[in-house]
């Protein structure tokens, strides 16, 4: 489903990716792990199209993100970091906005599934940031995506929110590839199938998850050396 | 591309900023017109045509100022890319929403052709053909801020930037440059002018060379708009 070979992206003097490569398949729960500027916002920006790599191939479907965008975009729902809304239209307005561009047919049924529900008619401004993170994973989901793409879903939510976002993350991996970037290493450990650690815009592991509780986080300190993190 | 241009629409309905700015235009453009017919005594709307590129100067960078910079300052940008719409079809719906507003804005002056056909003959034709020409000056001034507010995060930067492009566009037909200019350069420095061009629709005179020129200058900001969206800048 995805296909990443030698995939490099440089910002003028910085390397913020080199030499990627892996695969992703139906099904799997991809938890991309890695300490700030490690690389994984551009990585998902490559896998989007959203950037230019400077080197290697992506492959989506076996389509290019590039040079088929609209195709591949079609496939890909996507969470950006930080999650950005239009803060002035209403939870229900944006979502039919952007399901209109999606030509997606679900947007009642992703409303009732992220329980938007009895916020519809609510301003996005107005809204908790439990509720505003609701809606970038709505928008995510509509048009049926093959593959989900989420930056940092969870961050910033209460514990409770957290919990609310990571059950339904992993109700949607049935029938889906998701890729999500987090800081929290015991929400890879609750989600995620698959661990990918990058570091320096270089995957340091690629495998499934250590057993055991902190399992995760001995791996990724055994890896990472890091202040920053 | 409708979806997007729809929602821009909406944002400016929606919004008292919309109804202000064109508002405005609107009473500006009466107003000013109004006030000099009874003393000119004339029932011709040149006077009008002459001022409207001068309040475009100002009202349509307003109006779009936001359009491209305010999406790159909350991000929302990265959300409109990733979705399955182009690059293209991005500007043109949001070029197409400002078009649609600035044409508002012109409907709302047409109350000075009518009294004016009321109170004495008027030559229709001509008039028309002035709105003509409104309109393709208004799609040039939209392109070019449209470019600008794509250059930038800050809207103040992208207004300023656009406002003084225009006018140092529309000084190059004036008299003032005209008498520090050789007489070669003259004529070169106006026909980059948006106003020497729109004379001849305000004359009631379709020029191909100024219908290229407005399509070519429109054209011309669109797509360097488009390369920028494209290059991710």
């Amino acid at each position: 489903m995805i296909q990443v070979s030698s995939l490099v992206k440089r910002f003028k003097t910085k390397t913020a990716v080199s030499n990627l490569n892996f695969k992703a398949k139906a099904g799997e729960i991809v938890g991309f792990l890695g300490p700030n500027g490690a690389g994984k916002t551009t990585t998902m920006r490559l896998l989007l199209g959203y950037l230019f790599p400077s080197a290697g191939v992506i492959k989506i479907d076996k389509l290019n993100p590039w040079d088929e965008r609209i195709e591949v975009l079609k496939k890909i729902g996507y969470l950006p970091e930080n999650n950005p809304l239009y803060p002035e239209m209403k939870v229900r307005e944006y979502l039919s906005f952007i399901a209109k561009i999606k030509e997606a047919d679900n947007l009642e049924s992703v409303m009732e599934l992220v329980s938007l529900n009895q916020v519809r008619e609510d301003k996005i401004e107005e809204l908790s940031r439990g509720y505003k993170q609701r809606v970038g994973l709505a928008a995510a989901l509509l048009g049926k995506p093959e593959i989900l793409i989420l930056d940092e879903p969870t961050s910033g939510l209460d514990p409770l929110e957290q919990e609310k976002i990571r059950s339904l993350i992993k109700k949607l991996s049935q029938e889906k590839t998701i890729i999500f970037s987090t800081h929290i290493l015991s929400e890879v450990e609750d989600i995620a199938n698959r661990l990918m650690i990058i570091n320096e815009g270089k995957i340091v592991y690629d495998g499934v998850k250590p057993k055991g509780r902190g399992g995760v986080e001995k791996l990724f300190k055994k890896l990472v050396k890091t202040n920053n993190y | 591309m409708w979806t997007l241009y729809k929602k821009e629409l909406d944002y400016y309905l929606n919004n008292p900023i919309g109804y202000i700015v064109v508002g405005l235009f609107a009473v500006f453009a009466n107003f000013l017109f109004v006030k000099d017919i009874f003393v000119n005594g004339t029932t011709s709307m040149r006077p009008f045509f002459n001022l409207i590129p001068w309040l475009f100067l100002v009202f349509i960078p307003a109006l779009a100022m936001r359009i491209v910079a305010e999406e790159k300052r909350i991000n929302t940008l990265e959300i409109l890319l990733t979705l399955p719409i182009s690059e293209t079809q991005i500007i043109l719906a949001k070029f197409l929403a400002l078009l649609t507003l600035v044409i508002l804005g012109l409907i709302l002056t047409l109350g000075l052709p009518i009294s004016l056909a009321l109170l004495s003959k008027i030559y229709l034709p001509e008039i028309i053909v002035g709105y003509i020409g409104t309109l393709f000056l208004a799609a040039a001034i939209i392109s070019l801020s449209l470019f600008f507010s794509a250059q930038t995060k800050n809207q103040v930067v992208a207004f300023l930037l656009s406002v003084l492009t225009t006018f140092l566009l529309m000084l190059l037909s004036t008299d003032f440059f005209a008498s520090i200019l050789p007489k070669t350069l003259q004529d070169l420095c106006s026909y980059f002018s948006p106003t020497y061009h729109l004379q001849n629709f305000v004359k009631g005179v379709i020029d191909f060379r100024s219908l290229f020129y407005f399509f070519s200058f429109t054209l011309i900001f669109l797509f360097l708009t488009i390369v920028d969206l494209e290059k991710r800048n």
